[in-house]
């Protein structure tokens, strides 16, 4: 770049660069070349701004946040439903009778579902959870549902999404360990 | 010009009042830091007291050391310098005098009404109505009081230390004003005339340029003026500070939307925000090369004055600083860092590095100059130094850490991606608090630092006597006209009429139709081929035009308004136009009840905001923990918006119907009785307050000048809608044994928590709102 000086250099000292001739209240000022890093740094920002507008603006090529998002959360609710397949009653009963399944759950509960169902699952802002009574049905099928799913007009969180399925399973089966499992499967899981 | 001589006394009486003002508000503003700061790490020391907790606090520690203590160091730098440069005392006594009190007054009133939980609910701009204006009407007398300055001024020529204090003055002026354009419903309370994802824009337009333009410019103005003064060097490069001047304050303006990444700010301006971030990292580094180069020759004499060492660490903070706020625009980088502490870390290094370090570093310069007696300690002064370095150290670290700790935590997931892996936020929270308390550690020793300057300050002015600069000048009546730029030669000049058509053409391109878009780009290429040839072949015409607009005060200030208007106007101006119920997409938001809208004014009061979003965004840890992405309609008759920048807590968007009403009354009275580990604050006085339901009327008349969709209502019909409200939220309460009378603050606030996340699904372009 040429300099554009215009104005006369004040003589400075030898071997000094020279300096503007004005100063201001003593301070004086020198008129370096502005360093080239500096500059090459200015010009690859303003580059790549013309760059990104046109790939994510104008080319097409692009996907929109919205559709990048849609397509992850689609994958992701197809891998909870192949989960969530797996699991029936007889094998939820198996579970409730498993010490490792039943401790990872209880970790689970305390940290989540202990505030409302209180520790001793005997209820607080939400029900009791080692009563007889279901008020959404007392199948290991249907009470996974409840949790999954949660029951939003009484105030019970939708876990499913926020847990995975292994971990609702598995407070699934701690809360089961607090209850006798039917004959029929009782037999079956001996 | 005469010659005849002249005398001049400065005034340095209000330049020590500032100075003074400077230290005392510092301290405040900084021990208010320190104690929100441990609150975070102990809730206790919330102490139960609506005005002492977290929420109301927050915005007074920001404030005070944005307004109060960076605010007061800027008019102390800028009138004692100004009168220097331009060889003229400061041209009213009595303005300066009113800037000076009226000041502190502000000040004063943002102290009383910000713990009461009067607050227009917008960060640093909390502020009440009635306060906003005096702030402005001080600003003009400011503003009238430099101007004024320049015109009397001896010295014809602008140093580039009144650049900016010029860009300073009136960008101040044109942000602040329009961030704070509210309609009062009481003389205590206002709702700003901009609503949802406006509101949001034009906070974060204001936001980050008042980082800009009160935090940045008038320091660098500062630093143009007392750092070569304290080297006894000559600045490094006329020709960089001419560059960095104006790409600065150009660029600068257009980077607000950084602050709004990922959520449902329209893509076309989440790209500017960060595409424009990246590009004011030259520009903000000229100011740091301009800083650092002109110590070369001066190195040695860091080791024995502690003036320049707080200069020169200052000045390597800024270019830290501004080189980590590009990087944080990066849409990928933010989805890691925002709503995180590595923001927190950001701005304190900003500062407590750069503006905190400049303010010792010109208070110790000062000192001797105003009251005429060497400092009591250098000894001191150094101590405090390497306090306050080895604090800003423990501070930034312990927020990098913690805030890359707690994002990586937040947006980790496994089995394939499907699940959180630390679902319970308080996990996250409780991972990161060795280092809050850290922070509180590094934030305490640089109290102690500047409590050690207070003492040095009073020790050194002890009986002192105080005196004020003088100089004799040769008077000039005026600078002959032949030199000055009249206002075609202001607008129609080769640098100008590049930088238009350059300015035009990028628009032309970005935002014109296909065939728009080729003519824009070529367009602008060849402005700029042609301007490089210009400037090649007569580039003593633009660097004469530029010596000549120097001697031209206001040529140069239109100029510099143009230069900071353009941005704004850009962004601000569509999005204005297109934010309207009939043209929102996908979902659109339902006005809240009168005792949800009630509720909110709370929400808003306690300075819930300070702590939790109310925007997910478009990222997929984000809705496996929160819900669905919040869509652009869904806040639409937010005044203010709530979106929130730091989830000290998790973001509500969704909260409504998540939980029922028994699990929030127990949590507002004690958060640890639901959420074990919680940090919040309790909100005991919730439950005896009673809901101010008289104000409501005139509030919804209001909301519904500003749009919002309520039908007529008589005072009579909104008691009654609120009275029904409240009471099925009592009787859904009693269920649980939760009692309460129905028109206490809780109801109202469950009310609002209860329905956050309700919208209406409308079909692309034919949204029609149902009275």
């Amino acid at each position: 770049m040429k300099s554009p000086d215009s104005l006369p250099p004040a003589s400075p000292p030898p071997g000094e660069d020279p300096l503007r001739p004005h100063t201001y209240d003593g301070i004086q000022e020198y008129d370096k070349r502005l360093p080239n890093w500096w500059l090459l740094t200015f010009y690859a920002t303003i580059v790549f701004w013309i760059g990104y507008w046109m790939y994510f603006q104008q080319s097409g090529l692009s996907t929109s946040d919205g559709a990048k998002i849609d397509r992850h959360l689609a994958q992701v609710e197809a891998q909870k439903l192949a989960a969530n397949a797996a699991f029936d009653d007889a094998s939820l009963w198996k579970m409730s009778r498993n010490a490792v399944f039943v401790d990872a759950g209880r970790a689970t509960f305390n940290a989540t579902c202990a505030s409302c169902h209180h520790a001793t699952l005997t209820g607080g802002i939400g029900p009791s959870l080692v009563d007889a009574v279901w008020v959404h049905g007392g199948q290991p099928t249907q009470m996974l549902k409840v949790v999954n799913e949660g029951v939003l007009t009484k105030g019970m969180p939708a876990w499913g999404p926020i847990l995975g399925p292994k971990k609702v399973s598995e407070v699934l089966a701690f809360i089961l360990s607090h209850h006798t499992p039917p004959a029929d499967v009782a037999l079956a899981a001996k | 010009m005469s010659d005849q001589k002249i005398s001049i006394t400065y005034n340095d009486r209000v330049v020590r009042q500032f100075l003074l003002a400077t230290m005392l508000w510092g301290i405040v503003g900084m021990l208010v830091g320190v104690l929100v700061a441990s609150q975070l790490n102990f809730w206790r020391l919330n102490f139960n007291l609506p005005w002492l907790t977290f929420g109301r606090l927050r915005p007074l520690h920001t404030n005070a050391v944005i307004f109060a203590f960076v605010g007061n160091m800027m008019f102390a730098g800028v009138y004692y310098s100004t009168q220097r440069l331009v060889k003229a005392r400061l041209a009213s006594d009595f303005l300066s005098s009113l800037h000076f009190w009226g000041w502190q007054a502000i000040i004063v009133a943002a102290a009383i009404t910000l713990p009461l939980g009067f607050t227009r609910g917008k960060e640093y701009a909390e502020l009440i109505w009635p306060i906003n204006i005096a702030v402005a009407l001080i600003w003009v007398v400011f503003a009238v009081n430099f101007f004024w300055t320049l015109a009397r001024r001896n010295e014809p020529s602008l140093y580039v230390a009144i650049w900016f204090y010029i860009a300073t003055i009136i960008t101040v002026a044109m942000l602040y004003i329009v961030n704070h354009l509210s309609i009062p419903t009481s003389l205590l309370h206002s709702y700003p005339v901009f609503g949802g994802v406006q509101d949001a824009l034009v906070q974060w337009w204001y936001g980050h340029n008042a980082v800009a333009f009160f935090l940045t410019t008038p320091i660098l103005g500062i630093m143009y003026y007392f750092l070569p003064k304290a080297a006894e060097r000559p600045v490094y490069s006329y020709r960089l500070s001419v560059i960095h001047f104006w790409s600065l304050v150009f660029v600068y303006i257009w980077a607000g939307p950084h602050h709004l990444l990922n959520t449902a700010l329209p893509n076309w301006l989440q790209v500017l925000g960060m595409t424009f971030s990246l590009m004011l990292w030259a520009p903000s580094w000229g100011g740091m090369l301009n800083g650092l180069l002109t110590l070369r020759g001066a190195w040695h004499k860091l080791r024995t004055d502690p003036v320049l060492k707080f200069f020169a660490a200052a000045v390597t903070f800024y270019g830290m600083a501004t080189f980590e706020g590009p990087l944080l625009s990066i849409k990928s980088v933010n989805a890691l860092a925002h709503y995180s502490d590595w923001i927190i870390g950001h701005v304190h290094s900003g500062a407590l590095g750069w503006n905190g370090f400049m303010a010792a570093g010109m208070i110790y310069w000062l000192l001797p100059r105003l009251w005429n007696r060497p400092l009591h300690s250098v000894g001191l002064a150094n101590l405090h130094f390497w306090l306050g370095t080895v604090g800003i150290l423990l501070y930034v670290a312990a927020m990098w850490t913690s805030g890359i700790t707690q994002g990586l935590m937040l947006n980790a997931t496994t089995e394939g991606g499907s699940v959180l892996a630390y679902p319970n936020f308080l996990d996250t929270l409780n991972t990161i608090r060795p280092m809050m308390l850290m922070r509180v550690i590094g934030g305490g020793l640089y109290l102690v630092g500047f409590l050690i300057m207070a003492y040095n300050l009073v020790r050194t002015i002890r009986g002192a006597q105080p005196v004020d600069g003088t100089i004799e000048v040769f008077a000039r009546s005026a600078v002959p006209a032949e030199e000055r730029l009249g206002a075609a030669a202001t607008l129609f000049n080769p640098p100008v009429v590049f930088s238009a058509l350059g300015t035009l053409f990028a628009c032309v391109w970005m935002f014109g139709g296909p065939g728009l878009q080729i003519v824009g780009l070529f367009g602008g290429a060849i402005s700029a081929i042609l301007a490089v040839a210009h400037f090649a072949t007569r580039g003593t015409r633009w660097a004469g035009w530029h010596e000549r607009l120097l001697v031209s005060a206001a040529s140069f200030t239109v100029l510099t308004f143009v230069a900071v208007a353009a941005g704004g106007l850009i962004q601000i101006i569509p999005t204005v136009v297109v934010n309207k119920a009939q043209n929102m997409e996908d979902r659109i938001a339902v006005p809240y009840t009168p005792l949800e809208l009630a509720g909110r004014d709370i929400y808003v009061r306690e300075g819930c905001y300070n702590c939790h979003s109310q925007m997910i965004r478009t990222m997929v840890p984000d809705v496996l923990r929160y819900g669905d992405y919040s869509r652009m309609g869904e806040s639409l008759f937010d005044h203010p918006f709530q979106w929130g920048s730091r989830r000290s807590g998790p973001d509500l968007a969704r909260v409504g119907g998540k939980y029922n009403a028994a699990w929030h009354f127990v949590h507002m009275a004690d958060p640890r009785a639901t959420s074990p580990g919680s940090n919040m604050p309790a909100y005991p006085w919730l439950y005896t307050n009673r809901t101010d339901v008289a104000s409501l009327y005139g509030k919804l008349n209001v909301q519904r000048m500003l749009a919002v969709p309520y039908p007529a209502m008589s005072p009579a019909e909104v008691q009654a809608n609120v009275a029904a409200q409240a009471k099925t939220i009592a009787e859904e309460l009693k269920v649980t044994q939760q009692l309460t009378a129905p028109d206490r603050e809780i109801v109202a606030l469950i009310a609002y928590l209860q329905r956050l996340g309700k919208y209406e699904t409308v079909a692309p372009r034919t949204a029609a709102l149902k009275p």
